[in-house]
């Protein structure tokens, strides 16, 4: 109930200073309280990700705002998408996380987004890793054993429009027959499938692999894959560090097929991937927010990710991963701007026709 | 220090009706950002460890469930309030939280080693066989209308149902409307059937609750009940670890399963849902158990058990601990502060109870004039935190009416409650059960068994039933 007290306070506090940051000298965010919009429950990944960065922002932020995280979940995250859209105005006060999650309904066209990443200015983005890994006794040591391998397998999925479009899409252009079973709760409850034998192969964010499969791997109940790798500089997909001895998922074809990937399913499949994983998460300033508002978010950014006491947390909370500033980030995600368009006839193709799922 | 400040937030979540352990987590995460993770442990489970001892007193005091985990204790322990022993109804029931507590600490302790293979021999199939075990006590539910049982429960699977579907990207029965997308939450649908009705008709009759003038027997006699019903305590806070402990089905059920369960075993049940002081002891000593019990996936596995302890594991990751096999191995004095944190707090969440038990107990003298706006408003707020949006209210409001026609009526709401918390358990397993292993999921060993204890508890039920020829147990709801 105190955070309800403090949230409307937080409401009146937003009408009475609309529009007054334009009119003060450059950008200063003394005695002002920033709203950060998340899309999903306390307490989830996206939740947490924003908590371990805010007070960060609150210290680099010009006059040191305060920064009250608001979740609006609902719908997986379409809710808190278009409250954002719709509610807030382009003062600098109200910002948004988004997290795949959020941009794969935007990408597949789903008809109750009306949140448009396009139009907004990203301040940071945070990347995270997967690796795929598999269940031993199947004469596959490595991605190199995958070649010709046929064997069919059940993969423990959320759904056919989640995440795991990057997974299975992948399993499928490296030829494997995998069957999707949905209903699973998260990727939590798809390892225990996995430990269970009720599924064969499956895969974990990086950092949920290191510490639940890790051990696995040891006591050999488990083969690790393969990464699906991270986004370099200049936007390739390459070796994970968290994982460097693993091969990542363009390596991983070439194996297979002789030659690295190309065409229509690996452009779908690296579109995805980056609002999946290569920038999964994101900070969003409204369309129309004055330049210097952005310059003063991405500055602050700046700075919070070279503070070395965010380094230590950052490694501990959320994998270590570096992370994307402005302009940085701003490029990475454009791979999925201009991906959007080509990919989503072929994606709601391919979901049709692998499993009779259409998105509306 | 933090172990008694969890404690207090703890106690009072658990008095105000509606808000529960999800509801105290996301109050607490944001105080332990850069907190020491033992302080933080002791904070967080602190507070989760009790919810379900302060949690009693709404129940037994007004009829409203204090939280999910006592809806249950509602069915006898509201009607002992009513004969104006509500500080015996008290006392028992936090005995027997104190002993639930314990006992699931005491498990969590001597589980560890082997939990793994545990949980890991539940495959879809089973956890949807107990799903199907907890429908199966709609029938004990419903007394002597078993077709207004299953139909109440039809309605409870539909309003379970809305939403988003668990297994495919579709939106069920929302109408187009944002706040429906994920379905009515726990806390409205709970608050709506119960809490709801039963303020509207003792504003009606004007009267105070205890319909004796007296308060009756103390406290002390409660505790004796405890005692010479410690079996059946003993046999609830193991039904509470069990179902704690399988992630996936959800604390929600839990006091439910308890209580049909100790009715079922019970030959002489005439007094059951009049004030039969088993039917408290029965939810309230499993209600704390499974605690104990939900934090063994919680830790383990890191997949929650229950609602809260998903925002439990959201804590840890904030403290930097990927909860995991790891935790047996490099975390071993977390593990440990965890459990005894969980037995600290029981200890103190009942003894402080105990103490405040017999002035909130005069409570039930006071006209229910005076109280309902209180009421009212506690009922509302509590709605609204459950998605802070307009929409809570509105769906209080129709899951109210909607339960006060059951209970004008007759139709046993608990039946409606049970098919609304158990509808996503029983569609996804069932679905993930036939999508992998095709019409075979049904000769696992498991499967079996799990069928073998509903038909024989099904059919002790309709046994006894007749036996019994028609006593009006368990439909305090119809007797109008």
């Amino acid at each position: 109930m105190r955070k309800k007290c403090i949230l409307i306070g937080m409401v009146f506090f937003l009408i009475s200073s609309l529009g007054m940051v334009q009119l003060a000298q450059g950008v200063n965010f003394k005695g002002k309280t920033i709203k950060w919009i998340i899309p999903f429950q306390v307490g989830g990944g996206t939740d947490i990700w924003a908590r371990v960065y805010a007070p960060f922002l609150h210290k680099y932020l010009a006059g040191n705002p305060r920064i009250v995280i608001k979740n609006v979940p609902g719908g997986g995250s379409i809710i808190g998408g278009n409250y954002f859209h719709t509610k807030v105005k382009p003062n600098g006060l109200g910002v948004f996380g988004s997290s795949g999650s959020t941009s794969f309904p935007y990408l597949l066209g789903v008809s109750a987004v009306k949140y448009d990443f396009a139009r907004y200015h990203i301040v940071f983005g945070s990347p995270t890793g997967g690796v795929a890994y598999i269940k031993p006794g199947m004469g596959v040591k490595s991605a190199k054993d995958l070649k010709g391998f046929k064997t069919k397998l059940n993969y423990a999925s959320q759904g056919a429009t989640s995440l795991d479009i990057i997974p299975m899409l992948a399993f499928d252009m490296l030829g494997l027959d995998v069957k999707a079973i949905f209903g699973y709760k998260g990727r939590g409850a798809g390892r225990v499938a996995f430990e269970q034998g009720e599924v064969r192969i499956d895969y974990q964010t990086s950092t949920a692999y290191i510490r639940n499969v890790r051990p696995l791997v040891k006591q050999g109940a488990a083969i690790p894959l393969m990464t699906w790798g991270v986004l370099d500089e200049k936007g390739n997909v390459v070796r994970d560090p968290l994982e460097p001895d693993l091969p990542c998922f363009p390596e991983a074809y070439e194996m297979v097929h002789g030659k690295g990937p190309s065409g229509p399913a690996w452009e779908v499949w690296k579109t995805f991937f980056v609002a999946g994983f290569g920038v999964q998460k994101g900070m969003w300033l409204p369309e129309k927010t004055p330049q210097k508002i952005v310059k003063a978010y991405r500055t602050s950014a700046a700075k919070v990710i070279a503070d070395p006491e965010f380094k230590e947390v950052i490694k501990k909370s959320l994998g270590g991963y570096p992370q994307m500033v402005g302009e940085e980030a701003r490029a990475a995600f454009n791979q999925v701007l201009s991906g959007a368009e080509g990919s989503k006839p072929w994606m709601l193709k391919w979901l049709k026709e692998r499993f009779d799922v259409t998105v509306k | 220090m933090f172990l008694c400040a969890g404690v207090l937030v703890g106690l009072a979540i658990g008095i105000l009706p509606g808000l529960g352990g999800i509801v105290g987590m996301t109050i607490l995460l944001p105080l332990i950002y850069g907190m020491d993770p033992h302080a933080a442990f002791a904070l967080l489970i602190g507070m989760v460890a009790v919810i379900p001892t302060s949690d009693t007193f709404p129940s037994v005091m007004m009829g409203i469930p204090g939280s999910s985990g006592s809806q249950a204790t509602i069915m006898d322990g509201y009607p002992l309030a009513r004969k104006g022993e509500a500080a015996r109804a008290l006392g028992a029931a936090f005995t027997a939280s104190l002993t639930g507590g314990l006992f699931g600490a005491a498990v969590l302790t001597g589980v560890i080693p082997i939990a793994r293979p545990i949980v890991l021999s539940f495959g879809s199939p089973e956890l949807f066989m107990l799903a199907l075990l907890g429908l199966s006590m709609v029938g004990v539910l419903s007394g002597n209308q078993p077709i207004k049982g299953v139909l109440a429960a039809g309605i409870g699977l539909m309003i379970g149902a809305m939403g988003d579907a668990p297994a495919l990207p579709e939106y069920r029965y929302y109408f187009g409307i944002g706040y429906l997308m994920d379905g009515i939450p726990l806390v409205i649908v709970g608050l709506g059937l119960f809490a709801f009705p039963e303020i509207i008709d003792l504003l009606i009759k004007g009267k105070a609750i205890s319909e004796a003038a007296t308060l009756g027997k103390g406290w002390m006699q409660g505790v004796k009940d405890a005692i010479s019903h410690k079996l059946i305590i003993l046999r609830c806070s193991v039904i509470g670890v069990i179902v704690g402990f399988l992630p996936g089905l959800g604390g929600t059920v839990v006091d439910w399963i308890a209580y049909g369960h100790v009715i079922q075993t019970t030959r002489d049940r005439g007094n059951f849902g009049k004030g039969d002081i088993r039917g408290v002891l029965a939810p309230e000593s499993s209600n704390n158990a499974k605690e104990g019990g939900g934090l063994i996936p919680t830790l383990l596995f890191g997949i929650p058990g229950s609602g809260s302890m998903a925002v439990f594991l959201g804590g840890l990751l904030i403290l930097g601990i990927q909860p995991g096999p790891g935790m047996v191995t490099e975390n071993v004095d977390l593990l440990y502060t965890a459990i005894w944190s969980l037995a600290l707090a029981n200890v103190f969440g009942a003894g402080l109870c105990i103490l405040l038990s017999k002035p909130i107990s005069r409570l039930t003298v006071i006209p229910f004039n005076y109280i309902a706006p209180f009421m009212i408003l506690i009922i509302t707020l509590a709605s609204y935190q459950a998605t802070r949006s307009w929409g809570d209210l509105i769906a209080l409001l129709v899951m109210g009416v909607l339960g006060w026609v059951m209970k004008q009526y007759g139709w046993p709401r608990p039946a409606a409650l049970i098919g609304y918390v158990l509808s996503r358990n029983v569609e996804t397993y069932l679905f993930i059960s036939v999508q992998r292993y095709g019409i075979s999921w049904i000769t696992r060993s498991g499967v079996i068994i799990l069928a073998l204890i509903i038909i024989v508890s099904l059919a002790l039920g309709i046994f006894y039933q007749s036996k019994k020829a028609r006593k009006p147990w368990l439909v305090k709801d119809g007797a109008k």
